[in-house]
């Protein structure tokens, strides 16, 4: 099933990449391949891989569906789901928050999902956040956002 | 005895004040990065690149940390196979065979010290075969075209996919892809953008780092969600904490044999340490496991992986250096972080940087002294930090990661990108799509690109070019056979097998 799903989806991509790459072409060509022909040959290959795995996990899908996928329980999906809507988030709010609440928010769900309570995921998200703050802007020099903490940690 | 003279000078940056304590930082790092279940050498090279671009450290000692750290995964990676019986990294898979048993019957100890000398061995072996055969490689690569490294970068991607086992047609996939993603952005030779969506962001092309961490890193995060459910802390290291002259003298052959064949194995593009470690074990145990005390805990069974898998990590600097084709996804990593430095790994490093080349190997000499005495004494305090609980290190893995990120551009779009290929790239792996050739397509996609473009300029269009040196038909001899070879091996192993039942 899941071989399927790839080899479509290496399909979709291979006829977008195909489709996009028509158009370019270089105004001033001094060379006999352009700028064209390797998205094209990759595109090409990318849409023979995805052939052949929907023509070959259309045969095998009755006799052995990946393993793999099989082991997933319902609630690993859900926690699968919660981190990584959590990195989304947390990449959107990093600048906007700053490195230290966003650190912290970021924890909770996270560490919930690898079974903190909420007073540990709480505290450790905190400590975290201020730690690594301090090593890496203070420490390391390397410049992290203050966010709406702006005020307090001196604004950048 | 140029080689010499130039491992003199090699020494000389190693051991600068500050190269020297990057290498002992590093090996520290990356014993614990190597330990940790789940975060293999690639992601500990992977959180450190951008930390060591971003705090602006000259080139040389950049990756003077990374090499510490790649080395000193390939060291930690057996504590927890010892002592948890997970193994830290892939590499460390066949330790844990033999290890676990001993550590469970109270030789923990044991077990630790000499997988930490086997190691040790391994590693300095293969560093001796990196001073040996990297200047002949590299005198001999001085002699490719664009046609011959268009080819020799199709052998390297043949390697990956052919020796990658089970699903050679996803790891070409894989490749395929991350080919794909390195032709975003502008067309340098034409000024053409490509697939950038009129996106500013995209048009210098996605950043190496964040395809790095998002595939790596994010992914494993979420990978790591599943088996997490951990069966009991780590075993107490207690009781003997030396092995003894008569498991010295037991293992000593097994122990150089091993390194060999990982060195060896090391240097072929992809091939890697999973499958040195794996090859070391299998020949050992048909070699000399008389009494069947393989698997039950026998000294042999844990030096014969340690030290293949330590050689071939080293080995697997050769074709980086040499010929700048990365062989395995970590040493990809590393050339990505040349890149960001502007240099080009290949045959002209040797001229044009002698002193980065030079004090690489040198320090990697010093790393694994430092790796040993630091291994064999402190591995109670590695093994405590095992107990690390993962609600707080995976949010401080992430919070690393996006730090890294960060520190590039500053940008949020390549933090959410970074989010985007994680999830990508944790959706392929569940469907078995390894990520190793997807990080060497996007590192050599440009590389590739370029040569195959440059070589037919030559004969104005012509592909004969390619197959026209003897340099190049070895090499598609070569990506011909490994595409073909492993199929028919793993098909004539199936009728043995199936003919084998039927014969008793």
């Amino acid at each position: 099933m899941g071989d399927r799903i790839l080899g479509a989806v290496c399909l979709v991509i291979a006829a977008a990449m195909g489709w996009g790459a028509r158009s370019y072409t270089a105004e001033f060509s001094y060379e006999p391949v352009g700028p064209r022909a390797f998205p094209e040959l990759l595109a090409a290959l990318l849409a023979l891989g995805g052939a052949w795995l929907l023509v070959r996990g259309a045969r095998h899908s009755a006799a052995s569906s990946t393993p793999q996928l099989a082991a997933t329980h319902a609630l690993d999906v859900r926690a699968v789901a919660w981190c990584a809507i959590a990195t989304l988030v947390y990449g959107a709010l990093f600048q906007t928050l700053g490195f230290v609440l966003a650190t912290a928010l970021m924890a909770l769900p996270v560490g919930r999902a690898f079974g903190g309570s909420w007073r540990q995921v709480a505290l450790g998200g905190a400590g975290l956040g201020v730690s690594l703050y301090l090593l890496f802007d203070k420490v390391f020099d390397v410049i992290l956002p203050t966010g709406v903490l702006a005020f307090v940690l001196g604004g950048r | 005895m140029d080689t010499l003279q130039h491992l003199g000078e090699g020494f000389g940056v190693a051991l600068a004040p500050l190269n020297l304590m990057l290498a002992a930082l590093g090996s520290l790092i990356g014993t614990i990065v190597g330990m940790l279940p789940g975060l293999g050498p690639i992601n500990g090279v992977a959180l450190l690149m951008p930390l060591a671009f971003a705090l602006k450290l000259p080139p040389e000692s950049a990756l003077i940390l990374l090499t510490a750290v790649y080395v000193g995964c390939e060291f930690g990676g057996r504590i927890s196979s010892i002592l948890l019986n997970v193994p830290g990294d892939a590499g460390a898979i066949m330790t844990a065979i033999d290890g676990h048993p001993l550590a469970a019957r109270g030789e923990a100890g044991v077990a630790l010290s000499i997988s930490a000398w086997a190691s040790f061995v391994g590693s300095m072996l293969a560093t001796c075969g990196i001073v040996l055969f990297a200047p002949l490689l590299a005198r001999w690569a001085l002699a490719f075209g664009p046609a011959e490294y268009f080819a020799l970068m199709c052998f390297a991607f043949a390697c990956i996919t052919g020796l990658m086992g089970d699903a050679p047609v996803k790891a070409a996939l894989a490749a395929v892809l991350g080919l794909s993603l390195s032709t975003v952005g502008l067309d340098s030779n034409s000024g053409v953008y490509r697939f950038t969506f009129d996106n500013v962001h995209l048009s210098d092309g996605i950043q190496f780092i964040v395809v790095v961490i998002g595939l790596f890193s994010v992914s494993e995060i979420l990978l790591m969600l599943e088996h997490h459910a951990s069966g009991g802390g780590p075993l107490r290291t207690s009781g003997r904490m030396l092995f003894n002259w008569r498991e010295f003298m037991l293992t000593r052959w097994c122990i150089l044999r091993s390194a060999v064949m990982g060195f060896v194995v090391g240097v072929l593009p992809g091939a890697g340490a999973t499958i040195a470690s794996a090859m070391a074990y299998t020949t050992e145990k048909r070699l000399s496991d008389q009494n069947g005390t393989f698997g039950k805990g026998d000294v042999r069974g844990i030096a014969a992986p340690e030290a293949a898998n330590n050689a071939s990590a080293n080995g697997s600097f050769i074709p980086m250096l040499t010929l700048g084709v990365p062989g395995s996804g970590t040493t990809a990593v590393m050339v990505g972080a040349l890149s960001l430095y502007n240099i080009t790994p290949g045959p002209a490093l040797f001229t044009q940087q002698p002193a980065l080349v030079w004090g690489l190997i040198a320090s990697m000499f010093v790393a694994n002294i430092l790796l040993l005495a630091m291994n064999i004494p402190l591995v109670g305090v590695f093994a405590r930090l095992l107990l690390v609980p993962n609600w707080l290190l995976v949010p401080g893995i992430l919070a690393i990661s996006a730090v890294g990120v960060y520190a590039i551009h500053a940008t949020t779009f390549d933090l959410i990108l970074m989010g985007v290929l994680g999830i990508v790239g944790y959706l392929l792996r569940k469907t078995g799509v390894p990520m190793a050739p997807l990080i060497l397509g996007f590192v050599l996609g440009d590389l590739m690109e370029q040569n195959l473009r440059r070589a037919l300029s030559i004969t104005n269009g012509e592909t004969g070019i390619l197959f026209e040196s003897t340099i190049s038909r070895g090499l598609w001899i070569g990506v011909a056979a490994m595409l073909l070879l492993p199929p028919l091996v793993r098909r004539l192993r199936r009728l043995r097998r199936v003919q084998a039942p039927s014969a008793t």
